[in-house]
């Protein structure tokens, strides 16, 4: 009984493993970026319930990591190259025989520049000198670790913050990012958003089947694998003291710490694991869908991922994951309007208004959300027997 | 050997003085009740002991090391433990990973029987094996009384404050306090023992100590406590007449 869970989850792995391979309905494409989609979401979701549900730190930010994670991979991947020869105009340093060239910024809006130094020297070459663009997995690392370095940075900030004081400064901190991108234009763009080059750019070949940059297969296997590798970090984080300490931290930090756990240490580590874990589900799914822009920040998205996580029940990560996909799922698959004794009922617009009596729901009767519970009951399948065995155990002493 | 030096601690806040000058030594395995009435200090005092808050001034050593600015878990990791005045449990986490908690957090057991075995040698201790796996919100206020004490046993401290360990607790439970008590003075542990029943406190306290609007007032055996004047004024209050006269 107890194994139930643990069964029902490599069911399900090996279910979305095999679905693309298997997948035969129409409009596969859409089907496969709604997964995709709901893959990165549960990402979020998951690395949000670790450090919202697990650990009590009811943060607002996680968005924001994951711009970080997001914008990183964009900016590094706009402006750093290498060249074969030196431009001579831009920034640039010699490179195991080669230039490391780091592009100047030139907004959307100059009157003056039409072309950037190295666009400038490219024509000025023609096709005499090689350019290389970074590798996109480098970019994807590199916005990981950014995040997660802001992640640090934070929660060394949020130390003495609980409850409603802490949401107010993630969402501050969120908000802070999102006017920053939208203000410096000349660097990323603002509302225009920066263009990056796709997952697999040059294709790739799996077991021997080719893949161009617009097959979804490949991204659907790196968002599904980011996802299982995030919940098998966060199982093993779990497991471990480091979870048995963030759960202390949440119910009670004062007698965590007059128990010896180093409060602290835990708290600025989660906040650090799980927001390196968002800005890496970002900058995928930047590099997936080649975009990304301020809107990515908006405090609907954070309200979505939130809502995903309580939903699927915030106190379980793998929960929280399934709630994610479930939802997105849902969400996408309610787009289609019908009609009601001649009434049409616009199902673009009224959705969102089920996705919110639902989120309304499961607050009011389900507080640990729908799938955790049953995840619960699973696991402590015989506990209650077990006590009252024991109990009745002890009495029959004398 | 246990020692634990308290030196002319003072703390306000504001303009209100909770300590004022507290001197206190403990030498060894000593079982110490602490008296006083609502708003003697003892709350803080103990607060300051275990790093919850510092002192505007003074000194706490422990062992040699002085340890009134340090954290909470420095304190709890240099050898002082302590329960609540409110109980604190993890309420939603197991009887058993509550206890994990302090001796994972102190390194010295690691994940595996052994420590499960510990553990349950505890809970068997403070007869409440039976809910090991139940969640801590699950037991009643005295069980959640008895699953602090035992996270202290598995925190294995030199010196223990217990803060009010008696309040709401069934007679039949507070029988297994005792025995807890007992048994960690028998083991060597020094004991702070901060209660308002003084049924309780006169039976186990081998030293008392008086706390009154901040000033340690008493300090010695029960019997002489016990009938020291100005701990009688302290609870009973000034004969005004009897004064006059």
């Amino acid at each position: 009984m107890r194994q139930v869970p643990n069964i029902a989850g490599l069911g399900l792995v090996l279910f979305f493993a095999a679905f693309p391979l298997v997948y035969t309905g129409g409009n596969y494409d859409y089907v496969m970026h709604v997964l995709i989609t709901g893959f990165f979401y549960a990402i979020l979701a998951s690395s949000w319930s670790m450090l919202a549900g697990y650990a009590g730190q009811f943060s607002f930010g996680h968005m924001a990591f994951m711009g970080i994670g997001a914008y990183g991979a964009a900016l590094f991947s706009h402006y750093f190259y290498i060249t074969a020869a030196p431009t001579g105009t831009c920034t640039e340093f010699a490179f195991f025989g080669n230039w490391l060239v780091i592009k100047n910024a030139i907004g959307v809006t100059s009157t003056t520049l039409t072309q950037d130094c190295l666009q400038q020297a490219i024509t000025e070459w023609g096709d005499s000198v090689r350019v290389w663009r970074m590798p996109v997995l480098l970019g994807i690392v590199l916005g990981t670790v950014a995040g997660g370095l802001s992640g640090l940075l934070v929660g060394l900030l949020v130390l003495r913050l609980r409850a409603a004081y802490l949401a107010l400064f993630t969402l501050g901190f969120s908000e802070i990012i999102k006017a920053v991108i939208s203000a410096e234009i000349d660097i990323t763009r603002g509302q225009a958003g920066m263009v990056l080059p796709a997952l697999f750019d040059d294709g790739v070949t799996i077991l021997g089947t080719e893949f161009t940059r617009t097959d979804k297969i490949p991204p659907y296997y790196a968002m599904f694998g980011l996802l299982l590798l995030c919940l098998l970090i966060l199982t093993w984080l779990a497991r471990s003291r480091f979870g048995l300490f963030v759960r202390a931290l949440r119910e009670d930090a004062d007698a965590a710490a007059a128990l010896g756990v180093n409060t602290t240490r835990y708290k600025v580590f989660v906040f650090t694991i799980t927001t390196a874990m968002a800005a890496a589900a970002g900058a995928v799914q930047a590099h997936y869908i080649q975009i990304v822009t301020p809107n990515m920040l908006f405090l609907l998205q954070m309200s979505l991922v939130v809502a995903m996580a309580v939903i699927g029940g915030v106190e379980n990560f793998v929960a929280a994951a399934l709630g994610a996909i479930f939802l997105q799922v849902m969400l996408e698959l309610m787009r289609t309007s019908f009609s009601i004794g001649g009434v049409t009922v616009d199902m673009t617009t009224w959705r969102l208004v089920f996705f919110g009596v639902l989120l309304m729901v499961v607050l009011r009767f389900f507080r640990n959300g729908l799938i955790a519970p049953l995840i619960d009951y699973f696991a402590r399948a015989g506990v209650a027997e077990e006590t009252i065995a024991k109990r009745r155990a002890g009495e029959a002493q004398p | 050997m246990i020692h634990l030096k308290v030196t002319n601690l003072h703390k306000s806040f504001g303009g209100l003085h909770v300590l004022k000058g507290v001197n206190l030594e403990v030498n060894g395995p000593e079982l110490i009740g602490v008296l006083g009435p609502n708003g003697a200090g003892k709350t803080t005092l103990t607060n300051i002991l275990d790093g919850a808050i510092t002192p505007s001034s003074g000194t706490v050593y422990l062992n040699g090391q002085r340890i009134d600015q340090l954290q909470p878990y420095e304190v709890a990791r240099a050898g002082l433990g302590r329960t609540f005045q409110v109980t604190r449990s993890f309420r939603r986490m197991t009887v058993l990973e509550n206890l994990y908690v302090p001796a994972l957090a102190l390194g010295h057991m690691s994940q595996g029987r052994a420590l499960t075995e510990r553990a349950t040698e505890v809970l068997e201790f403070l007869t409440i094996d039976h809910l090991r796996n139940e969640y801590a919100r699950a037991l009643s206020g005295g069980q959640q009384k008895l699953l602090e004490l035992g996270r202290l046993l598995m925190l294995d401290p030199d010196v223990i404050i217990l803060d009010e360990p008696f309040a709401g607790v069934h007679p039949k439970l507070m029988e297994v306090i005792y025995a807890y008590i007992r048994r960690m003075k028998a083991e060597g542990k020094a004991i702070i023992l901060i209660s308002h029943q003084m049924d309780a406190i006169f039976a186990l306290s081998e030293r008392l100590i008086v706390l009154n609007f901040g000033e340690l007032i008493a300090d010695g055996k029960p019997d002489d406590v016990k009938n020291d004047p100005a701990v009688i004024e302290a609870y009973l209050g000034r004969d005004d007449e009897e004064d006059a006269a």
